[in-house]
């Protein structure tokens, strides 16, 4: 059973493009990304969803009911963490979380207590007080607390240190596995590639493609740089599998998709200064994977 | 009732603010009366001097300022136009404040339909402006009171009341239709500072000039007329009605165009 289900959703805003004929589903209990840079229309996705913005057409269902229809009673069973936390600025933190909680029927109180120790959230400040990532804790907390069966992140991680990331990817992982769907946006593929199993990556306002992560890493791009004692003839390189290679005095770089002991063997011989193998940013697969492949 | 109670507690200082600077200007206004009262001079043939246009701008144009009432009901166009501007703020701002605080994601991916967010908010505007009148009632019957042998007039100040509750509610649904309709809440209380303006202009306008007659049921500042109420005690059920249905017709408005409306972040 599909808990969200997105169908030709278009918005636009007057004449400026938010998003194009989006269609994706996610399945019960998975946790499934969603990926794209800035801009490229995933809050817009998502607000639509939540009936925040109205699409211009294209129908969405969550739970098998009409988002827009339906709103109020979806929405019941959503923990929302918008992309941009800010709350009421002259409240504590305990009042906004039991003012959040006001509105939902039988929430248990003492999550309130146990999520902030997680998340190590002082209750006592004012809102105004907190950092931007103590903020995003906030939103955490307040998306989580009624125990929803959806659970939207919309960037949830901007902000955070490394360890709070950790504690905060262990919480998902753990209403997920009660029986949460989970699906969380982010411009970041390595912390997507962490939580989710299938991914949805979406350009300029258009899904470019679904895609199961396991397949993905299947084809993945590596990128190299390579730094050279002398001036190395490109040629060298130009195989099967290596693309956008380009060479800047003594350096080569190249993206390289296969196997990995063809480029070790044409290193052999070779004095080098310098060696970085990295992972392509999301920008540079949407250059060299999808675009060529569609 | 979460979100009545949090506009409550959210505009109960500003409701003391725009409460104690309505007692004052009442205080002011009736310790000038004080003033000339003692001062034995005739009033009414002091002002026959002055240019007809100054005394209808300032209020005065046909009115008896040497009886407390009289002078009252010159001052009441100030309590009026102070009633108005705080009842439009506070429905333009309590309307579309969430996306100015960037609070508008939190709220409505509650599980709350748009109008369940709204009349709450309305409510709470409604509670505002009936305290900001009973205090306005209060301040003009004591002080009303203190220079009139201890007669406050309750009864005539009374009906002026109502005539002022009319008016604030009336305000009130103007601002909120702004908020709902307009971009920001910048926007909004701009265009509703400039509507008061130009309204109270306008009132002024046809004081003036019998030309502009006609352009009276343009204005809510000419529907009540002060020295009406507070002279004679009558209130013009037909501007009363009138005010009322626009009034309903600002909030419907209000809620349509809010249901409607794409929220920003």
């Amino acid at each position: 059973m599909n808990v969200i289900e997105i169908n030709q959703l278009t918005k636009y805003y007057g004449k400026h493009r938010g998003i194009e004929n989006v269609s994706f589903s996610v399945e019960k209990g998975e946790i499934f990304g969603f990926i794209g840079p800035n801009g490229a229309g995933k809050s817009t996705t998502i607000r639509a969803l939540l009936s925040l913005i109205y699409p211009t057409s294209g129908t969405a269902t969550i739970f098998g009911k009409d988002c827009i229809k339906y709103g109020k009673e979806i929405r019941k069973d959503i923990g929302y963490l918008p992309s941009e936390v800010f709350y009421y600025e002259n409240m504590k933190v305990i009042e906004v979380l039991k003012y959040s909680a006001s509105f939902y029927d039988d929430v248990d109180m003492s999550r309130i207590q146990t999520l902030s120790q997680t998340m190590d959230l002082d209750l006592n400040k004012r809102i105004d007080d907190l950092s931007y990532g103590n903020k995003k804790k906030v939103g955490i907390v307040q998306g989580l607390l009624h125990e929803p069966k959806l659970i939207i992140l919309d960037e949830p991680t901007g902000g955070l240190d490394p360890l709070m990331q950790q504690k905060f990817f262990d919480l998902i992982r753990i209403e997920n596995e009660k029986g949460a769907t989970v699906l969380f946006s982010s411009h970041i593929l390595t912390e997507v590639q962490k939580l989710c199993r299938r991914v949805a990556i979406i350009k300029d306002g258009s899904i470019v493609k679904v895609e199961n992560l396991q397949d993905m890493r299947q084809h993945n791009y590596k990128k190299f740089t390579i730094e050279f004692e002398n001036v190395v003839d490109p040629a060298a390189f130009g195989f099967e599998g290596i693309t956008s290679l380009t060479q800047e005095e003594t350096t080569l770089h190249f993206l390289y998709k296969g196997d990995i002991n063809k480029v070790i063997n044409r290193l052999q011989g070779k004095v080098l200064r310098n060696m970085l193998v990295e992972e392509p940013t999301l920008e540079e697969i949407f250059m060299h994977y999808y675009q060529k492949e569609n | 009732m979460n979100i009545f109670f949090k506009e409550l507690k959210a505009n109960y200082k500003s409701l003391l603010i725009w409460s104690c600077a309505q007692v004052f200007i009442i205080f002011a206004g009736m310790m000038k009366y004080k003033g000339f009262a003692d001062s034995g001079v005739d009033i009414n043939s002091l002002f026959a001097g002055f240019p007809k246009e100054l005394l209808v701008v300032f209020g005065m144009g046909s009115t008896d300022i040497s009886q407390v009432a009289g002078f009252y009901s010159v001052f009441f166009l100030y309590f009026m136009l102070l009633a108005a501007v705080h009842a439009v703020m506070f429905g333009a701002v309590v309307v579309s404040k969430e996306e100015r605080d960037h609070s508008a994601d939190f709220l409505f991916s509650r599980p709350v339909k748009r109008h369940e967010v709204i009349t709450p908010k309305l409510l709470a505007g409604v509670v505002n402006i009936l305290f900001f009148n009973l205090v306005t009632f209060g301040a003009s019957v004591f002080f009303i009171g203190l220079y009139n042998n201890g007669d406050g007039l309750v009864d005539k100040v009374a009906i002026t009341m109502v005539a002022l509750f009319v008016l604030q509610l009336f305000f009130l649904a103007l601002g909120a239709m702004l908020g709902a309709s307009l971009k920001t809440t910048k926007i909004a209380t701009s265009a509703a500072a400039g509507i008061i303006l130009g309204t109270f202009f306008l009132s002024v306008a046809v004081d003036l000039n019998a030309n502009f007659d006609i352009l009276k049921y343009l204005t809510p500042f000419k529907y009540f007329n002060a020295k009406m109420l507070v002279i004679d005690g009558t209130l013009s059920l037909n501007s009363v009605g009138i005010l009322l249905v626009v009034t309903f017709i600002l909030t419907t408005l209000c809620y349509l165009i809010f249901n409607k409306r794409d929220l920003s972040t």
